[in-house]
């Protein structure tokens, strides 16, 4: 036994380090999906759209939500990360092994690492313009759709992946279901929210022009 | 199928000898009608190269020592056979393991390593009492405890691990799921918290990300997953509701 | 002079299987210093494969009823064809109970009794009682009068192997795996270690004991057609048989187990026969009921095995181009039986055969399976010839087995001899003082390393070891196999002879460097030459058939000249064992019949098929 390890004997940090992974990440996809519901309203009319964003203004949902968000996002990316290696050697290990094993399960947490990155970046960008476009109206989405129909594409696309994935994982770690009907069930719900994104997002670049 | 030619691509390096950096080595052979990698591999040292260095013992899946990389993935080398395989056939020894030579690796001592550090024996304060009727077990029990003992430490579940590949004190889930056949034993008398030590951090069951290779490349098809989570679930429960008694300070 | 790295230790172990490591957990359990020396790491022993399970009258279960030593005792004996040492065999018929409860605290998962009506596969329905409800139970194993065979599903060899292990761990034993001990440090009267090769480096290692245990297993693959690991060299019968003062004793008792699957002969075990498993012919006819119309497919091994090749003889055999074999047909135990209670097996079928044994039938042929004989040892353990030398388990010749072994007696063999050796062993250990020459030890090692110098360097001949191999191998099936007569086995004496001078020069056809396995190969295979001419000569020269040892010009047991058991002896220079033979010890069970097979009763000949 040695000392160190002696006296820190019973130390629940990585439980806790997992458990708040788990949260932050349930909290996120739950977030990201409904955020997709609620851009999605464009589907139905533009005065659902505004109508909602209002209401989530009047009530301050947005002022308590977004910074909320942030500090969630934040938090999931420094503990989530840390299963990401450091050393570049690792990185160079995991990257051959990922190419040996020819292995789904394997590559789809490598693209998740890759993705939770990229959206660090994408992400910080869009609250960016979000917030200093503000407040969020069918013709400021329209307008940043429009214009950066490209961006938002790939961090619609990097987000779902993530998201989708992530949620697969944790159900896999923790096996409360098994894993075959599980990873069907998410791969379904984030197909749907893909194409209802992309929808929306063809609908706001057609008001784009329009408006 | 018959009558094909077969390439192998063999990993040679011999750690005595490092001043010889590895390469891989191209071996050709007729292959025959139910031929395995046990047997190609075999031939190829009797007729071929008698200095290929490999490990066989049971050839029968059982004693899990011939664990190789075989086109890409960990597998048992006697129960794979060629005609399940294309024509070029890559072997490479299991990483994460020490390297013997060639495709053999030190699995032995990696698992009795996992054994002493999770302490992988019964703890139990009962002497045996060579008159006395054994102590009685319900049938259900002993069957789920031979579910989990089945493994048979062949280490294809640590080579498949990203995890392990770069963390070197991760037990992977051999070592989960060693822990997992003492915690459904009620012969074995440790504490939650004690398991709690032995398992409860990322070396033990927090460090599994999730990503399954173990499971998809187990050869005796254990329900890893299944154990993992079942450990760490468990973990999780005992850590939320135990706490340490105050510890001392060094300075 | 040259350089070695030397340990010292009190009791050394030369094999970690089931035997090896229960010797070791004895002597280490009294305070004393082990080593336990292994080709593989100890999980990895051969003793994991035995899969069946392993014979104790607990009498637990409804067909076990009113079990005990006398009846085990009485199988035991029966199973031998009174070729055992029945002093031995009560010895180990009554400290079996105890060695698998003794298991069942330290971690193995019997299968226990569950209470309510079953009905066997037979059409009998038996009632389990409730207060056996939670006792380790039994299955049915060939040859036996109850059933007695307790067991862990399909892998008991395994568990207790992984058991038998963990208290090893446990204690902190010192296990040097990939070593092989290449001799024996001896006087001619005190053996005092071994030297050893590391199969990791190559370099050579010498090991002080002030006792060394040998159990090695036994030597299969001396045989083309073997169930056994490839490992089962018998590397520790020839090293202590190179002393030329150790005996092994009934070196020509073979086992052969009635179902190896074709074409890779891994062992289908009695589990498949003994949960109702038929043997058809080509014809798909189930012939056993006709040649042993009481016992029909469990009759005990040599029987069935036998039974087996006389009617493939007759011409009912399936061809293949692996030569006729016989179809084990499962498939009306079901989908979920054979699925779970014979779930091993149907894995070997499936990967190694490509055969579901739910829909398809099973090819299998009689394949060497185990070997009776080994080091003769006396009833404590002690090698003949020297002091401080024991040896245990199937590469030990205790005498438990006589001309055949019961299925499930090895493995019992393996814990319950351990437990008792172990316990001799760690008496004369306490007892002993360490002391060695060391002019003695040295000019052991030197010994060894001239043998390696002269292989690398081809300085003998340029002999394939390969070549040489396959061509023993094949003799022994060819002319040393089920049914044996006089012709065939001077045949293969004279080969072996040949072969065995051959041996002797030797040359690598690799450089020899490191832990290189065609050396390893070459160092051995001289002694397994000995082997097989210790098998085939002792089977030449005894005139009668007994157990497994079945002569076609000598049908009968003859136990007016044969009731003794063979001591084969090498001395130095020889190219043949010298025989000698002693009395077989008849205490309670005097000559009788089996009430099975043919060579003791009067039914069909071995001559006629």
């Amino acid at each position: 036994m040695l000392l160190q390890r002696t006296l820190s004997k019973s130390n629940k940090t990585d439980l806790y380090l997992d458990l708040v992974e788990l949260a932050s990440g349930l909290l996120l996809v739950g977030f990201l999906w409904t955020h997709m519901l609620f851009v999605a309203t464009i589907l139905i009319s533009q005065e659902t759209f505004n109508g909602l964003s209002e209401f989530l203004d009047k009530y301050y949902l947005s002022y308590i939500g977004i910074p909320f968000i942030i500090v969630v996002a934040l938090f999931h990316f420094v503990i989530a990360g840390r299963r990401i290696p450091t050393r570049i050697q690792e990185q160079r290990i995991v990257w051959r092994h990922a190419k040996m094993l020819r292995h789904t399960d394997t590559w789809t947490w490598v693209f998740q690492a890759i993705t939770g990155m990229a959206i660090l970046v994408l992400a910080s960008i869009h609250v960016w313009m979000v917030v200093t476009g503000w407040p969020i109206r069918d013709f400021t989405s329209a307008q940043r759709m429009e214009s950066f129909w490209w961006f938002y594409l790939i961090l619609l696309i990097v987000g779902e992946y993530h998201a989708g994935f992530g949620l697969y994982r944790q159900f896999v770690k923790w096996g409360w279901f098994p894993r075959k009907p599980i990873g069907y069930i998410t791969k379904v719900i984030t197909a749907i929210i893909l194409v209802l994104g992309l929808a929306a997002m063809f609908v706001f670049v057609q008001l784009g022009g329009a408006l | 199928m018959a009558d094909r030619e077969l390439t192998f691509e063999i990993f040679r390096y011999n750690p005595q000898k490092p001043e010889v950096k590895p390469y891989l080595q191209t071996y050709k052979l007729k292959e025959t009608t139910g031929m395995t990698i046990f047997v190609a591999l075999n031939q190829i040292r009797e007729e071929q190269d008698p200095s290929l260095m490999f490990d066989f013992v049971c050839r029968a899946a059982i004693c899990g020592s011939c664990a190789m990389v075989i086109n890409g993935r960990p597998r048992l080398a006697c129960k794979t056979l060629t005609k399940t395989l294309p024509a070029r056939i890559k072997l490479f020894p299991l990483p994460v393991f020490k390297l013997i030579g060639d495709l053999s690796v030190d699995t032995g001592t990696w698992f009795r390593h996992m054994s002493l550090k999770t302490e992988a024996w019964v703890h139990t304060s009962k002497t045996f009492d060579p008159k006395a009727q054994e102590e009685r077990m319900d049938n259900e029990t002993a069957l789920k405890i031979y579910e989990a003992e089945r493994c048979i430490e062949c280490g294809c579940c640590i080579a498949g691990c990203a995890t392990a590949n770069i963390r070197d004190e991760f037990l992977g889930a051999a070592g989960i799921n060693r822990v997992a056949r003492f915690m459904l034993d009620p012969r074995d008398e440790r504490t939650p918290a004690e398991y709690f030590e032995v398992v409860g951090s990322e070396e033990g069951a927090f460090g599994c990300m999730g990503l399954m290779a173990c499971d998809d490349n187990c050869p005796m098809e254990l329900p890893l997953q299944m154990q993992l989570a079942f450990v760490r679930r468990k973990m999780a429960s005992i850590g939320i509701g135990y706490k340490p008694g105050k510890g001392i300070k060094l300075a | 002079m040259s350089t070695y790295k030397t340990l010292i230790t009190d009791v050394l172990v030369v094999g970690a299987g089931l035997a090896g490591e229960r010797v070791a957990v004895e002597a280490a359990s009294h305070g004393l210093d082990v080593i336990i020396l292994s080709l593989v790491p100890p999980r990895r022993s051969h003793s994991t494969a035995a899969q069946g399970g392993m014979q104790a009258s607990l009498g637990n279960c409804a067909m076990g009823e009113g079990d005990n030593p006398d009846v085990h005792f009485a199988d035991t004996v029966k199973g031998s064809d009174w070729g055992c040492d029945q002093d031995v065999a009560r010895l180990f018929v009554e400290t079996a109970p105890l060695a698998v409860r003794e298991m069942a605290i330290w971690g193995v998962p019997w299968n226990r009794v569950v209470a309510g009506k079953r009905t066997l596969p037979d059409g009998r329905v038996i009632e389990e009682k409730k207060e056996k409800e939670g006792l380790i139970t039994a299955r049915d194993f060939g040859g036996t009068a109850k059933w007695r065979t307790c067991y862990t599903a399909d892998g008991t060899g395994h568990t207790l192997q992984y058991t038998m292990d963990s208290m090893v761990i446990k204690m902190g034993i010192t296990v040097h795996d990939r070593t092989e001990a290449i001799s024996l440090i001896h006087d001619g009267e005190q053996c005092t270690g071994v030297v050893a090769r590391c199969l990791r480096t190559g370099d050579l290692r010498v090991y002080i004991a002030k006792s060394t245990v040998i159990c090695t297993g036994g030597y299969g693959r001396l045989y083309s057609a073997s169930t056994n690991a490839v490992i089962n060299e018998g590397s520790g019968m020839f090293i202590a048989l190179n002393t030329g003062v150790v005996p092994l004793g009934n070196m020509e008792a073979v086992q052969f187990h009635p179902t190896g699957m074709v074409p890779v002969w891994i062992l289908i075990t009695e589990g498949a026969r003994g949960d109702g498993g038929y043997l058809l012919d080509k014809n798909l006819y189930r012939f056993m009921p006709d040649y042993e119309p009481k016992k029909k497919e469990l009759a005990s091994r040599d029987v069935v095995s036998r039974r087996m090749i006389q009617h493939m003889r007759k011409g009912y055999g399936v061809d293949s181009p692996y030569g006729p074999h016989l179809w084990l047909d499962i498939r009306h135990l079901g989908a979920k039986h054979i699925n779970t209670n014979l779930r091993e097996i149907a894995n070997i079928a499936r990967n190694f055969a490509g055969i579901d044994p739910v829909k398809d039938l099973i090819p299998v042929r009689p394949t060497q399976h185990y070997s009776m004989g080994g080091v003769r040892t006396n009833i404590d353990g002690a090698a003949y010839g020297l002091k401080g030398l024991f040896a245990a388990g199937e590469a030990a010749c205790w005498d438990l087995h006589g001309f055949n072994r019961l299925g499930g007696n090895s493995l019992a063999e393996t814990i319950t001899a351990g437990r008792i050796i172990g316990k001799k062993v760690a008496e004369y250990t306490l007892g002993a003082t360490l002391s060695y020459n060391y002019e003695l030890v040295d000019k052991a090692v030197k010994e060894q390393e001239n043998r390696i110098k002269a292989l690398v360097n081809g300085w003998n001949g340029k002999e394939n070891v390969y070549e040489l191999r396959k061509l023993m191998e094949q003799n022994l099936m060819d002319y040393v196999g089920i049914f044996r007569n006089g012709k065939d086995l001077q045949k293969a004496v004279d080969n072996l002879r040949e072969l065995y001078h051959r041996s002797l020069k030797i040359g690598l056809r690799s450089n020899g460097e490191g832990a290189n396995p065609e050396l390893a190969q070459a160092l051995r295979l001289p002694g397994m030459i000995k082997l097989a001419l210790c098998i085939s000569y002792g089977a030449l020269m005894r005139t009668e058939s007994r157990g497994s040892h079945a002569r076609e010009d000598y049908p009968k047991r003859d136990d007016a000249n044969w009731l003794k058991r063979t001591l084969a002896y090498w001395p130095e220079g020889a190219d043949l064992p010298e025989l000698k033979y002693e009395p077989v010890k008849i205490t309670e069970l005097p000559p009788g019949d089996r009430g099975y097979g043919e060579s003791s009763a009067e039914s069909q000949g071995g001559k006629n098929g």
